[in-house]
């Protein structure tokens, strides 16, 4: 490799430092005055001040002050990490007619004060940062931000209740949005609950006008029974291509009469019903189904598997079904995409110790919600799977697999608390004589009307018991629960008709891939990872792309909604721009020296970075690439640079130590 | 195949059955045993207090006898497999130099190489494989329904043993399958059976095994197949002791030889406490 040419500026900059106390944070630990000396002794500073708090009103004032008298060309602000403040102040360059990217942060908070305890070494470790920020300064080019068109339509994929919210308040905005549902119908697990906490309203109740409404609205295209195959493009523009699963039923021609599914003799189990029902072939999942048109299972249909039956095509009065139905795919272009793929259960058969889903008494909260539910398999009664019977006595059993390093799972499913005391207090209503036993090990009940609620259950005579549940297991007709009471410090052994096992809230698998493929981050557990746990919840640090609901990590629907909205919300934000503006700090290939090896392809966690195969070289999408340089890192050749973050300019920063 | 083979002292005594047959089994299905010479007490108990060098010293002295002879060491009883492997676990350990530099030179044993304890089992389903053992069964044990005991030695702790699920194990389940029998959905699995409590609190280990005879029965097992002579001594005495309901109770290794064809003298049958001989000819397997 050449060695490093030392800079030549044409001229000699001139260059502005400013120096924050960032009250004692910095001014605590470092001695500013001497900062101020040593920079302002170096011949390339025009300026060298100090500020209290930089980022306020006079302390911005005070940069583009000097900007103007002290014809500064380059500005560095000695202060905080440049996540929090490097906007703040090369919005104030801007004003000030400095081109925004000739302005530099030096941390001297996070990488210095913050970290060093000796004062003497924390003032020169601030002093050499300042002048290694001012080297890479001085070769800044002055850049302009990178403008894409967007279209103004969105994607929303999943319709349980996050992406009906954000549908809905898109399209009320007055924009395009495209609604895609694996399943056959929308409403997603909102649609299995019975009543929800802590208000006890019927959760079809109040999902049912949302759903209808979704169903109607001229601005929602619903795409169910399909699956979002791929994404391609950029922020603003994005390519997006479905496939339509067969259907087996013409939606335009079916009226949703319903005779089919009266009629069909094959009997499949049902996954909505969580293995307590049966379903037909040909089925929707619920009778409030939007839209209200049934499916035909290929796998269990005795006609598509053997060739025999038909009934459903004869009985049809208006002959919708179409038993050469095939796979289709659609694609379609939008400028953003809300990525609500949902939450599964833990499977119970994974609980080695509770039954490993072998014993029928033994379900999860979902089955259990389904047992309540006036539309579920037993009309509303509480009826135990094996035989049927009334169960006098149930143990509801908290945190199973959550909470707990050795299922992988450390974190809090955070539902299970309320879900748990609801289904007991209607277990009770249900069964005025029934015995309702909750184990858990804490109860968490921060939400609004969360603790009196909880206080409602207890007042209700149902019985808490704290500690971990060892073991479940069958006995005769009863369920065995072996667990510890750390109250009273004594191992308890009870015998139940019924568990219910507040299994651990793990992301949709299908949605798990989808993220995947898509390249956006996940976290170790398969949650959606935000851009910022605090401050951007509901973006990625893929550029167009949001989050809502339980994909991102366990949630209860209030909150599920308020995200959902405002993941919405930020959609509108960028619809409402005229065009995109992007950092101009991205990746750049030099054409001469690249020969294709697609390192930088593979390395691209953003997908910006594509070999082109027809000139053999690397293309940067400057839409979509977010600067983190581990392209031009891993670049054998040279070939990729960062805008402004040149291996030359590190080099001499380097150098200048 | 040849293993290097420590058997313990209950193999020489009590649980002579179950040594004998894993002995004829193994030639019967492709593996040989061959005992390695002046083995010592295994030390019988895993201990567990860190500063405790001496009780790591019995069971470094076969570690380094069966490391001059190979990098395996096969072992049958749960007991000596679970302290045998969790001492070796233990020297291998990061951070634990200086611990095993004073063990060695106490020992005075030429230490050639870290041992891999395997037991039994893991021979047969990783260097055998259950689908050749099927092919060996020249009598099925079809009709067979058998709970599998697995007791608390050979699960436990999972990290060191990585022998199988420590709440719902599998694989001796996978080998009478493999046998023809029907393993049965069995919930105590790996719940205490009472341990050495049988020789001074004779009733609380009474009713540890009885729980696990009832639950084996309550989902329709006719045997149960332990691999822990301590369990099978605890299990196996049940009717001796006046325990209603008590059924056959075998070590694996005898239901293994018996489905590929060892003789009913090479069963050791004489050692369980329960006879099983009727109950095998009954179900038409003797």
């Amino acid at each position: 490799m050449d060695e490093p040419v030392p800079a030549q500026p044409k001229q000699k900059p001139r260059i502005g430092v400013f120096v924050c106390h960032c009250g004692i944070n910095i001014a605590g630990v470092v001695k500013i005055p001497e900062v101020l000396e040593r920079i302002g002794k170096l011949g390339e500073v025009a300026a060298c001040k100090d500020y209290k708090y930089c980022c306020s009103d006079p302390g911005q004032q005070m940069i583009r002050d000097s900007i103007k008298n002290d014809r500064l060309d380059r500005v560095i602000v000695a202060c905080c990490s440049p996540s929090l403040h490097e906007t703040t102040f090369r919005n104030a360059c801007a004003e000030a007619g400095l081109n925004p990217y000739l302005c530099e942060i030096a941390n001297i908070r996070e990488q210095c004060a913050w970290v060093t305890e000796d004062k003497d070494k924390a003032t020169t470790k601030a002093t050499e940062i300042i002048r290694t920020t001012m080297v890479k300064a001085t070769e800044d080019l002055p850049l302009e931000a990178v403008t894409v068109p967007i279209t103004k339509r969105a994607l929303v994929i999943g319709a349980g209740i996050a992406g009906i919210q954000a549908a809905l308040d898109i399209a009320n905005a007055g924009f395009e949005v495209v609604l895609v549902e694996k399943e056959p119908s929308i409403g997603g697990h909102m649609a299995q609950l019975s009543e929800t906490f802590p208000t006890l309203d019927c959760s079809q109740c109040i999902l049912t006008p949302r759903t209808v409404e979704t169903g109607h609205h001229a601005k929602i295209r619903l795409l169910t029974y399909s699956e979002v195959e791929s994404v391609s493009g950029y922020v603003g523009n994005f390519k997006v291509k479905i496939r339509r699963k067969p259907r087996y039923v013409d939606f335009d021609a079916c009226t949703g009469c319903g005779l089919c599914m009266e009629k069909c003799p094959a009997r499949t189990e049902s996954v909505f019903e969580r293995g307590m029902a049966k379903r037909k072939a040909i089925y929707r999942l619920l009778p409030q189904a939007v839209p209200n048109r049934p499916v035909i299972d290929a796998a269990a249909c005795m006609y598509l598997t053997k060739g025999k039956c038909g009934v459903c095509a004869k009985i049809c009065p208006t002959q919708a079904i179409r038993y050469d139905d095939k796979e289709t795919f659609v694609e379609e272009e939008v400028g953003a995409i809300v990525l609500a793929t949902g939450y599964e259960l833990f499977d119970t058969a994974k609980l080695g110790s509770y039954g490993a889903g072998t014993v029928p008494d033994v379900i999860d909260g979902l089955a259990f919600e389904r047992l309540l539910s006036a539309s579920g398999p037993t009309s509303g009664e509480v009826k135990r799977p094996s035989d049927g019977k009334t169960p006098k006595k149930i143990v509801f059993v908290q945190c199973a697999g959550s909470r707990d390093s050795t299922t992988g799972m450390p974190y809090c499913s955070k539902i299970c608390c309320m879900y748990t005391a609801k289904q007991a207090i209607l277990y009770r209503h249900r069964v005025h004589d029934g015995e309702a036993v909750i184990c858990y090990i804490d109860v968490r009940t921060p939400g609004k009307g969360f603790e009196e609620f909880y206080k409602r259950a207890t007042d209700d005579g149902i019985k808490y018991l704290r500690g971990k549940v060892s073991k479940i297991f069958r006995q005769g007709d009863k369920v065995v629960v072996w667990a510890a009471d750390t109250l009273a410090g004594r191992k308890v052994e009870v015998e139940a008709d019924m568990v219910v096992l507040a299994t651990a809230v793990i992301p949709n698998p299908d949605g798990v891939a989808l993220a995947r493929k898509l390249k956006t981050q996940l976290d170790t557990h398969g949650f959606m990872t935000e851009a910022h746990p605090k401050l951007r919840p509901v973006e990625t640090l893929t550029a167009g792309f949001f989050l809502a609901g339980t994909g991102q990590g366990p949630k209860d629907i209030p909150e599920t909604v308020a995200q959902a909205s405002a993941a919405a919300a930020k959609v509108l934000v960028m619809f409402g721009a005229t065009k995109l503006t992007h950092s101009p700090t991205t990746a750049e290939v030099d054409d001469e020296i690249c020969v294709g090896c697609g390192n930088c392809e593979r390395t691209c966690a953003y997908a910006a970075v594509k070999v082109d195969p027809v000139k053999g070289i690397a293309v940067v999408n400057a839409a979509l690439c977010e600067g983190c340089g581990a392209c031009a890192a891993s670049c054998p050749s040279g070939a990729m640079t960062h805008k402004n973050f040149t291996k030359k300019s590190l080099y001499d920063m380097v150098d200048a130590l | 195949m040849k293993y290097t083979y420590y058997p313990g002292c209950t193999l020489y005594t009590k649980a002579r059955n179950l040594d004998l047959c894993a002995r004829k089994a193994a030639e019967k299905v492709g593996f040989e045993l061959v005992e390695m010479p002046s083995w010592n007490c295994c030390g019988a108990i895993h201990n567990s207090g860190s500063d405790d060098l001496a009780a790591q010293v019995g069971p470094l002295r076969n570690l380094a006898k069966a490391s001059q002879l190979g990098d395996k060491l096969v072992t049958l009883c749960a007991a000596c497999h679970n302290v045998l492997k969790r001492v070796q676990d233990r020297l291998d350990a990061q951070g634990n130099e200086v611990e095993r530099e004073r063990l060695i030179t106490f020992v005075d044993e030429p230490f050639e190489r870290p041992v891999k304890v395997l037991h039994y089992l893991e021979v047969l389903k990783n260097d055998i494989g259950f689908d050749r053992i099927k092919e060996r069964v020249t009598k099925s044990l079809a009709g067979l329904k058998v709970a599998s005991y697995y007791g608390c030695l050979m699960v436990r702790p999972k990290e060191v043993l990585e022998f199988d699920d420590p709440e719902n194990p599998q694989v001796m389940d996978d080998l009478m399958r493999a046998l023809g029998a029907e393993p049965t959905r069995f919930d105590f699995k790996t719940e205490c059976c009472g341990g050495y409590l049988v020789v001074n609190k004779r009733d609380v280990a009474k009713s540890c095994s009885q729980k696990i005879l009832d639950n084996a029965k309550g989902w329709g097992a006719e045997a149960i197949v332990t691999t822990c002579p301590l369990c099978q001594y605890n299990l196996d005495s049940l009717r001796s002791i006046g325990a209603p309901g008590a059924i056959p109770v075998f070590y694996f290794t005898q239901l293994l030889g018996l489905a590929v064809g060892l003789t009913q003298d090479e069963l050791g049958f004489d050692y369980n406490r329960l006879d099983p001989v009727p109950f095998l000819k009954a179900k038409g397997l003797l």
